[in-house]
């Protein structure tokens, strides 16, 4: 037995397998967003119809912009989704979506065919999805009341997880205004 | 029905490649010759084992027959015919199971091959085949089983393989190519791995392992080349190589292998580096193993990789199985290939051989830190980095220019003798033809300074080479005639033919990929129909889109009329295709190759206004990259005819004319 | 083999002081206003030049493994038009590559940061290569001992390698 042999081959081996192991663990697509904790960048986009809506006009309540469009199959799904915690959250927390790499036209088709939860803004050249970092569809963003990124979620939003997510910035908002 | 027929087929065959691994490895023991006959039989079985299983697979996919998981994953009724046997390797579990029939091809066939060989070291190599037979094997008949039933209500139709590989005729044979050059490297191994066991690699067996390095050595090649080929086709950026982690998974093993084949070489003319042999032998089979783990379980990010499955502890768990294993067994037994007694010096072709095998490593450790280092960043900081073409161009690109260098400088050294005149003399004498490559790279347009290095060397290689290669061919006497002199120096030489003419081929595929990479143009426009654009002499004009249907897929193709220098150079059509699948359109790049260069033409979009976005690239000098890594594989070819192989080392004697027998 | 044995403790050494360092360092919660553009503004092929040159720094966040100079993705492209405005704007190349930064991570980064852990990945195949090189060097022999024929050592001068180098 050549002792030298075994203790480098098993010194080279060793953190291979560790790091590879640990590999496993992660989801390589999931990128942790770096704005989390930081105030939100500010926009100002229009609406299918032309009207301006400004991010920080909806300050005092949570807002949640989720990035879409209409090619992607898993935005299809959190319509139903999103349609639910707009009603049950009405009045208590805004809900945003903003249109990646989709035409209008196509939008108002969908939105014909499947209906509406809020407003959807139109994106010239992607520079607000660029400020948010998006790396796809769909993503959200969840954003409380003073304008800070509380959230993201990347891929399509669990209605549990986003309620939980609401509940805790609407009572940390409630704490901010007894104080 | 198939679904049981085919579990039954694979069990049978993982049964074989169990029964022959325990009785390879007792018959190896006993160095019993009867007993490894018996061992060969069962390897033969359990290849047929293994083609009936695969035959089983694809009359299930012809069939249409959604009743097998496999079929109703990647089968749909409107796949043309030869997507739907293409289909066999487009997803996980079918892609294992074509390397269960590769592994029992390669098995069976060395068996053959190596018959007559000593019953201890073809037992043993065997058995180790077999051991990697169990586990694939395995794989088949559970955690990737391809033949498991749907589960009912049994769909009447699938979804079709995954557009991106519908897309272009030579994913039919990029894959097959590759896979016969990642499953073949077992074979070398097990030998590697014989030869450690009865402690013994003496002249018969470092001949089995060259030429069964050399075969899946020349597979890989072509299957790497096909591979940026492929991309260069279908992904509509205009380049062949992204350093995308598949890519580098299938070229470590190929840096380890062309390693090996040359230390193979020392061993077999020197007897040195024995025991450095078969550890790169070794190495480049666990970067295989390697390799297809990171394809296989998503733990790094690619455009190649299959979805993240359940199979990834599984093979993490042979990884490691087999890297230790290959560290104990080498503790164990490595002092028993001691090398002959001798020592190299650096100014000779030995010399050259080291620093070679030098780069190569450093070249393959480069590469391997840039692909796993985002895992190591994610494991020591949290943070998801990424290593990418900056990197491995910055660090590539020094490594890759000394290789050339020894190119040139490699085979002109004499082995074995450093009397420094003579070297200086060989050394100094291609001078010229450095020059004159520099010169010429110079006329030619080259300015930058890597790619008037590489002219420099690929002229100073190129000279080298062709030198030593009509050296070869050079008539003894006065009166001999030409023709039986070449004659005479291909069945004496081969194998030093063809490591010349893969010589060249590298210098070819060097020069092309420096020249390409370098002088790219690209422009980007919209275009309304017939308005045009103007990119490196070319015209380029927009007539119209096409939408056609076809059952799979949509495709609109954008036609162009292109025009060179105020001449008609005929039609192109980018188009942009909708798979049912899946919403995002994938483009098709339409290319128009010449011996110069290449216009690249990749729709972007189709606006609703009837207005294209339009990138159109010229590159020069592409074609020869594929040109040149043909011509390595033909050298690769060359060095595996039976006269390099026999003649020149059993039958010296041998009558001119009389042809070796494989 | 010791020299190797040595380094490779080395390695381990720099990794975990490295990645110490990393840990003590945090960001502040809310970011200053947007920094000011510290370079000149750009136009021309000056400026169609730094584009190409930083969108090659920059991954394209819709592909797997493409810059956003070299995708033909129209997400690449927009980005490519934004890294241009900022180009066209007077911030510097680090400055916009360090902007893309801020809002998509590290990842967005094609090239790794020479700091901290990440300079791992520039040292060790440089390390790599001087350790083979000391290896192969150590193994010569040099050539004025050589026997006048080239034949090998006898047998007592040389000891037998294990090569493992």
């Amino acid at each position: 037995m050549n002792r030298k042999v075994l203790l480098l081959g098993l010194l080279l081996v060793a953190p291979l397998l560790v790091m590879l192991g640990s590999g496993l663990q992660h989801d390589p697509h999931e990128v942790v967003s770096p704005l989390i904790g930081r105030l939100a960048p500010d926009f100002t986009l229009a609406d299918l119809d032309g009207r301006p809506l400004a991010l920080t006009a909806l300050r005092g309540q949570p807002v949640v912009v989720n990035f879409w469009a209409t090619w992607c199959q898993p935005c299809a799904a959190e319509n139903p989704i999103f349609s639910e915690l707009a009603r049950r959250y009405a009045g208590r927390a805004r809900f945003i979506s903003v249109i990646y790499q989709d035409t209008p036209e196509a939008i108002r088709a969908y939105e014909l065919q499947r209906g509406s939860w809020g407003p959807a803004l139109v994106d010239p050249e992607s520079r607000t999805a660029i400020r948010y970092g998006v790396y796809g569809v769909p993503e959200t963003f969840v954003i409380d009341a003073r304008g800070v990124i509380h959230e993201k979620v990347t891929g399509m939003v669990s209605f549990e997880g986003l309620t939980r997510t609401l509940d805790k910035a609407l009572a940390a908002r409630n704490l901010g205004e007894k104080l | 029905m198939i679904s049981i027929l085919g579990r039954l087929v694979v069990l049978l065959a993982l049964l074989l490649a169990t029964i022959g691994a325990v009785v390879s490895f007792a018959a190896a023991q006993r160095n019993a010759g009867g007993a490894v006959a018996r061992a060969r039989r069962l390897a033969y079985a359990y290849a047929v084992m293994m083609a009936l299983a695969t035959a089983l697979m694809i009359f299930a996919l012809v069939r249409h027959d959604f009743s097998v998981s496999y079929v109703a994953q990647v089968g749909s009724l409107a796949t043309p015919l030869h997507i739907t046997i293409v289909s066999l390797w487009s997803s996980l579990d079918g892609s294992i199971l074509f390397w269960g029939l590769i592994l029992g091809a390669f098995t069976a066939g060395s068996a053959f091959h190596l018959r007559r060989s000593a019953p201890d070291q073809l037992g043993y190599m065997l058995g180790s085949l077999f051991v990697v037979g169990i586990f694939f094997t395995f794989l088949i008949a559970g955690p990737a089983d391809p033949f498991a039933p749907t589960p009912l209500p049994v769909p009447t139709d699938g979804p079709g393989p995954n557009p991106l590989l519908q897309n272009h005729p030579l994913m039919i044979i990029h894959p097959p190519m590759l896979y016969l050059g990642y499953v073949g490297m077992s074979v070398p191994f097990a030998i590697a791995m014989a030869a450690l066991f009865a402690g013994r690699l003496d002249r018969d067996w470092i001949r089995a392992l060259r030429s069964w390095l050399l075969v899946p050595t020349g597979f890989l090649t072509m299957g790497v080349m096909l591979g940026g080929w492929w991309s260069y086709e279908v992904l509509g950026w205009g380049g062949y190589w992204a350093w995308d982690p598949v890519e580098n998974a299938s070229f470590l093993p190929w840096l380890t292998a062309i390693a090996a084949v040359h230390s193979a070489l020392v061993l077999q003319r020197k007897g040195t580096l024995r025991a450095w042999t078969v550890i790169l032998v070794i190495v480049t089979f666990l970067l295989t193993i390697l390799g297809t783990f990171l394809t296989r379980s998503g733990v790094v990010n690619s455009v190649h990789s299959f979805t993240q499955t359940p199979i990834g502890p599984i093979f993490l768990a042979f990884l490691a199985f087999c890297l230790v294993g290959s560290v104990v067994v080498l503790a164990m037994r490595m002092d028993t290939l001691a090398s002959d007694p001798d020592r190299e010096t650096l100014w000779t072709r030995e010399g050259a051989f080291l620093i070679n095998n030098l780069l190569l490593l450093v070249f393959m450790f480069t590469v391997l830190v840039g692909t796993l280092f985002p895992i190591a960043a994610e494991l020591v900081r949290g943070v998801k980095i990424s290593v990418g073409e900056p990197y491995f161009n910055r660090m590539a690109i020094p490594v890759s220019l000394g290789l050339l260098l020894l190119i040139g400088i490699g085979p002109a050294l004499p082995w074995g003798r450093a009397d420094n005149r003579n070297v200086r003399r060989a050394l100094l004498f291609p001078i010229p033809a450095a020059i004159g490559g520099l010169l010429l790279t110079f006329v030619l347009g080259g300015r930058s300074w890597g790619v008037l290095a590489t002219g420099a060397l690929a002229g100073y290689a190129t000279w080298v080479n062709l030198d030593q290669g009509l050296r070869l061919s050079r008539r003894r006497r006065e009166d001999e005639p030409w023709t039986e002199a070449v004659g005479e120096a291909v069945r004496r030489g081969a194998r030093r033919y063809g490591a010349y003419l893969a010589h060249l081929g590298v210098i070819v595929t060097f020069v092309a990929i420096a020249v390409s990479s370098s002088y790219q143009v690209a422009h980007e426009a919209t275009l309304r129909p017939g308005e045009s654009m103007t990119v490196a002499g070319y015209h380029l004009t927009f007539e119209k889109v096409n939408a056609l249907s076809e059952p799979h897929r949509i495709s609109e193709r954008a036609l162009m009329r292109i025009e060179r220098n105020g001449k008609n150079a005929g039609m192109l059509e980018p188009a942009l295709n909708r798979y049912d699948s899946r919403m995002e359109p994938i483009g098709t790049p339409a290319v128009r190759t010449t011996l110069g260069h290449d216009l690249y033409l990749s729709l972007m979009n189709v606006g609703t206004d009837g207005s294209i976005g339009l990138r159109a690239i010229v590159t020069p000098a592409v074609v020869w990259i594929w040109i040149g890594v043909f011509i390595i594989v033909l050298g690769t070819a060359i060095c595996l005819l039976p006269a390099g192989l026999r003649f020149s080392d059993r039958r010296p004697d041998a009558l001119p004319g009389v042809e070796a027998t494989a | 083999m010791t020299v190797r044995g040595a380094s490779i403790s080395l390695l381990l050494l720099i990794g975990i002081v490295f990645s110490g360092g990393i840990a003590g360092a945090q960001e502040p919660a809310v970011p200053t206003s947007e920094p000011a553009p510290l370079g000149p503004p750009l136009s021309g092929t000056a400026l169609d030049r730094a584009t190409e040159e930083v969108s090659s720094l920059l991954r394209c966040p819709v592909c797997q493994g493409l810059s956003v100079a070299d995708s033909p993705a129209s997400s690449a492209v927009d980005l490519k038009a934004e890294v241009r405005r900022q180009l066209a704007a007077g911030y510097t190349r680090d400055q916009v590559v360090a902007a893309f930064e801020r809002s998509y991570g590290e990842f967005i980064r094609l090239e790794p940061k020479a700091e901290g852990f990440n300079w791992l990945v520039w040292l060790m195949p440089i390390l790599a290569l001087v350790v083979g090189a000391v290896v192969i060097f150590l193994r010569l022999r040099p050539a004025h001992r050589l026997p006048a024929d080239g034949g090998p050592h006898p047998p007592s001068t040389a000891k037998p390698e294990s090569k493992t180098s």
